[in-house]
């Protein structure tokens, strides 16, 4: 479904991501993890089109992404999330989810955007203003609605867990599996917490230093000495 | 039963547009001229509003816009003959033809954009300056076809003029709400703070404000193309005056601009009060008290003034359910 091939960015002097290679398949899900600043967030940015690549291949589905626009990219189904909640300004929950499908998926489906607020947990709120009335599990919500609202093939998710406590992460990763199965989606999540990537990805990416240092499955990924190093500058952990 | 009432509302306001302001002032030509010059600064403030509140660009160029659409029109009926009505749109469209030119600008925020679209304005001004053939050069265009009488209505005075410029205002109002109410309108909002975020849900926010830019300057260049065959005069420096972008900006921001009705109601309220009340009165310098005025209504309302009424009437609706 999607390919990168020897993608590098250069900002400035500094190579945020270099030679990156990894393939996606339709309805997989992969985790993405590594330190601060390894790359993961850029790595994103390329593929949604927010940062154009200074070289390598990107496809989706046989077609190059390389010259497409953001808005194209979306409405090719490929959906994504932002670290820090970016909720549609003056509008409401359901409004923000009304404009995803409008112009991400080009249609106009009431009953799909119910069926979105309700897995998301999000209906009692759904005429809430997205920007002032949301707590922080419902913001990282929302942004997972606008990006499921535009009815994506490929899920972006940027530490949608990040900063939720517990229980509110179990439930979290429940609406996310949900999701997942619904829509038949693949997915590619940046996420800190180990355990939460071992429970929902079969596969797991490592980034250091904008390359990718290892790929595989969770219980491999996580014995491998240079993953390990990369996290911690110790062998073992 | 709140549906009925604002078409009844609607409605009276119509009819008292329509019907009520022409037998009233219809007998003094020189208040229905300026009643007449108050809406032509009242369509080009709409749709200067147009542009901030859902493109979010702010213009100082509006001038521009008019300009091009009066001379269109006034070229294309005068040479080609061009039928007055059919004329009046197609100024429209050269303005929005015109607005192309300025997409470069798009990339730029904020006062930036605004410099740009000016220096464009002036552009415009020396073209039509240098075009001499055309354009009849800085001597202008003299003799343009006035509106014609059509199914027994004479639109070639004041009255039926008046009629002309508060219909294309009336369409124009109705446009703007229409894609305020839409999607596009709920992306144009939603573009301002997080724009980013809009297109990586597959909203085209350069096309969106493109197009914003374009029917903004579509309803300028009609309402320059109407004033052209009004007044059925131009030369390049009243075509293109700052006037046409300074007196809408003060009218938008005065009456409240975040509203659809605040531009018009601002453009009526600091026209006619600068032309019937402050100007007999201080014949030189009237416009330092629409300067105050003006400042006045930032520092205390800096929504503007229709808001106020609005909160001002729901609030006595209030008071009169609780009695």
């Amino acid at each position: 479904m999607l390919t990168l091939e020897g993608v590098h960015v250069n900002f400035g002097g500094v190579q945020a991501l270099k030679s990156a290679s990894f393939a996606v398949a339709e309805g997989e899900s992969i985790g993405l993890v590594g330190p601060n600043g390894a790359g993961k967030t850029t790595l994103f940015n390329v593929i949604s089109g927010v940062v154009r690549p200074s070289g390598g291949r990107l496809d989706f589905r046989g077609q190059s992404l390389l010259k497409l626009p953001e808005w194209k990219r979306a409405r090719l189904g490929i959906g994504r999330s932002f670290q820090i909640p970016r909720p549609l300004g003056h509008c409401t929950v359901r409004e923000n989810l009304i404009v995803a499908q409008r112009f991400g998926a080009r249609t106009n489906d009431p009953q799909r955007i119910d069926e979105i607020l309700d897995i998301l947990n999000l209906r009692d709120k759904a005429d809430s203003d997205a920007t002032t009335e949301l707590a922080l599990t419902e913001h990282k919500a929302l942004e997972v609605g606008k990006a499921l609202a535009t009815n994506p093939s490929l899920l972006l998710l940027d530490e949608v867990l990040a900063g939720l406590e517990t229980t509110s992460k179990r439930a979290f990763m429940e609406r996310l599996g949900a999701v997942r199965d619904r829509y038949k989606l693949a997915m590619v999540i940046i996420e800190h917490d180990i355990p939460t990537i071992a429970a929902l990805c079969p596969r797991v990416l490592v980034l250091n230093f904008g390359q990718i240092i290892a790929d595989g499955a969770p219980d491999a990924v996580f014995r491998d000495p240079e993953v390990i190093r990369s996290y911690t500058g110790e062998t073992t952990l | 039963m709140k549906h009925a009432m604002k078409h009844a509302i609607l409605g009276a306001a119509l009819l008292a547009a329509y019907v009520g302001v022409p037998l009233l002032f219809g007998g003094t030509p020189y208040v229905m001229g300026l009643i007449v010059a108050a809406l032509t600064i009242a369509g080009v403030a709409l749709a200067w509003a147009l542009l901030g509140n859902l493109g979010g660009m702010v213009s100082f160029g509006h001038a521009a816009f008019f300009g091009v659409g009066s001379y269109t029109s006034a070229v294309l009926s005068m040479k080609l003959g061009v039928p007055v009505f059919a004329a009046l749109l197609l100024g429209g469209l050269g303005a929005a033809v015109a607005s192309v030119a300025m997409l470069p600008a798009l990339r730029l925020r904020g006062p930036y954009f605004a410099l740009a679209i000016l220096a464009y304005a002036h552009i415009f001004q020396i073209l039509a300056t240098e075009m001499t053939p055309i354009t009849g050069g800085a001597g202008g265009l003299l003799s343009i076809p006035r509106f014609p009488t059509l199914f027994g209505l004479e639109f070639g005075g004041k009255t039926g003029g008046y009629v002309i410029i508060l219909t294309i205002i009336l369409l124009s109002a109705f446009a703007y709400d229409a894609v305020r109410r839409s999607a596009w309108g709920l992306a144009l909002k939603a573009m301002h703070d997080t724009e980013i975020a809009t297109r990586v849900i597959g909203v085209p926010s350069t096309h969106l404000k493109a197009a914003m830019l374009a029917l903004s300057a579509f309803i300028t260049g009609v309402v320059g193309a109407f004033n052209a065959h009004f007044i059925s005069f131009l030369e390049p420096d009243y075509a293109f005056s700052s006037t046409w972008t300074v007196l809408p900006i003060a009218a938008a921001i005065f009456g409240g601009y975040r509203t659809v009705w605040g531009p018009v109601v601002g453009a009526l309220v600091i026209y006619l009060l600068d032309q019937l009340v402050f100007k007999p009165i201080l014949p030189h310098g009237h416009q330092m008290v629409l300067g105050v005025l003006l400042c006045a209504m930032i520092l205390l309302s800096p929504g503007g003034l229709l808001p106020v009424l609005l909160r001002r009437r729901r609030s006595e609706g209030g008071r009169h359910a609780h009695a």
